[in-house]
């Protein structure tokens, strides 16, 4: 028998008042990074980087499930509420976590409304970071479709989310992995797609806060795939362009989940992201 | 085009595992390219009929209107960013979905495998 080098854990952390019991994945030694995944997925997404021994030599992953998502339940109650994820309960989820996981400064590498949110980050709380990859993430996408489609008792959410999202997954991507991706948003939770992209397609708060993004103290790239129709190459080029400093890299042969649907592919990508989180200082 | 629906209709009809996606799929969906209209008739699954148009009187539940350069692309055995979906042929101005589109997204992975029926298969080309 051999185990993957990944381990997984529990703990409860306090957002906003209430208790959230949340899981998270780790391997590796040294640099501490913190993984957050897409809307309507959760760590899985993030088992390719975490079994790389070539990356987890001198870094420390972090990936964890955000409440309601994977294995982290919802909170007591959550039966009668409406899941909406806002922008600030989710800083304080991400800040939570750094904080209860005792990290100094990690590297915040997010995808999609993961990346969203690590330049919210970021722009709010730079000191509480070394570097930021923001992954699939653009200021602000109004949706072209109806949120509500993805929660509704006739008809099965995930199965209607996987179809949609399945559009943002490269062809170059191979068959196996795509499907594993489209596999997480298949099972997530009722409402849980629909609550995220509230979130990803409602709140425009990052446009005006991008410019206070101070990049000299705490770098910040950009990863973008060819094949995403979310946030596409413009979208990225868009926001990079706003924050002073910002890089930003174009990955042709890739989609919207570029670490779970074509890891070998989006390696280098954020092997080179990584070596960019290094701020003159520290080299 | 009418043979391309018709290798299409084929395939489907020989595809267990769509015939099991689309088992409570029996709508008309109209499918135009350079404005030819073709009116695709599903039955639990099957297409049943392909009825070329063009009509005003033949009732459609849902419609994709593209082009044929962009077909022929979107079926390609790797296409090009934007060609390799449905929803992205509408992204780059290439395509137009109409109608209920709450019917299709409720069938949207039996709807888009069967447009990519007609896609070259990599070993076909070797």
């Amino acid at each position: 028998m051999s185990f993957e080098p990944i381990t997984g854990r529990y703990l409860t952390v306090t957002v906003q008042g209430r208790r959230q019991r949340i899981y998270v994945e780790m391997a590796g030694e040294g640099t501490p990074v913190l993984c957050l995944h897409t809307a309507g997925a959760d760590t899985r997404q993030w088992r390719h980087i975490l079994n790389d021994t070539g990356l987890t030599k001198d870094h420390r992953f972090y990936a964890f499930d955000m409440p309601w998502h994977g294995k982290s339940l919802p909170p007591e109650g959550f039966q009668t509420e409406e899941y909406l994820l806002t922008t600030e309960a989710y800083i304080e989820t991400v800040l939570a976590m750094s904080r209860a996981l005792g990290l100094d400064r990690p590297i915040l590498a997010g995808c999609s409304m993961g990346g969203r949110i690590a330049l919210q980050l970021a722009a709010l709380h730079g000191d509480a970071f070394s570097g930021f990859i923001a992954i699939e993430a653009s200021d602000f996408q109004p949706a072209w479709y109806d949120i509500d489609w993805f929660h509704r008792p006739d008809a099965h959410g995930g199965e209607m989310g996987a179809a949609l999202v399945s559009a943002n997954i490269s062809p170059h991507a191979p068959d196996s992995e795509r499907w594993n991706t489209l596999w997480m948003f298949m099972q997530s939770g009722p409402g849980v797609f629909r609550g995220d992209l509230s979130f990803y397609t409602r709140d425009d708060s990052l446009i005006g806060r991008l410019p206070r993004i101070d990049t000299t103290r705490t770098p910040v790239h950009l990863l973008v795939g060819a094949y995403d129709l979310t946030c596409t190459p413009e979208d990225a080029r868009r926001t990079a362009a706003a924050i002073p400093g910002a890089t930003c890299t174009v990955m042709e042969e890739l989609g919207h989940f570029p670490m779970s649907e074509h890891p070998a592919a989006f390696r280098p990508f954020f092997a080179d992201a990584l070596d960019r989180m290094k701020v003159p200082a520290d080299v | 085009m009418r043979a391309t629906l018709a290798m299409m209709q084929s395939r489907l009809n020989a595809t267990p595992y769509l015939l099991r996606l689309g088992r409570l799929f029996s709508e008309t969906v109209l499918l135009e390219v350079d404005g030819a209209e073709y009116y695709l008739t599903f039955r639990d699954g099957r297409l049943d009929q392909i009825a070329e148009g063009p009509s005003r009187k033949t009732p459609w539940r849902f419609a994709l209107r593209t082009d044929g350069d962009a077909l022929a692309q979107f079926w390609q055995p790797v296409p090009k960013p934007g060609f390799h979906d449905i929803f992205g042929l509408v992204k780059i101005g290439r395509g137009r979905i109409d109608g209920d589109i709450l019917c299709l997204v409720k069938n949207l992975r039996f709807f888009k495998d069967f447009m990519a029926l007609a896609r070259t298969r990599t070993e076909e080309l070797a």
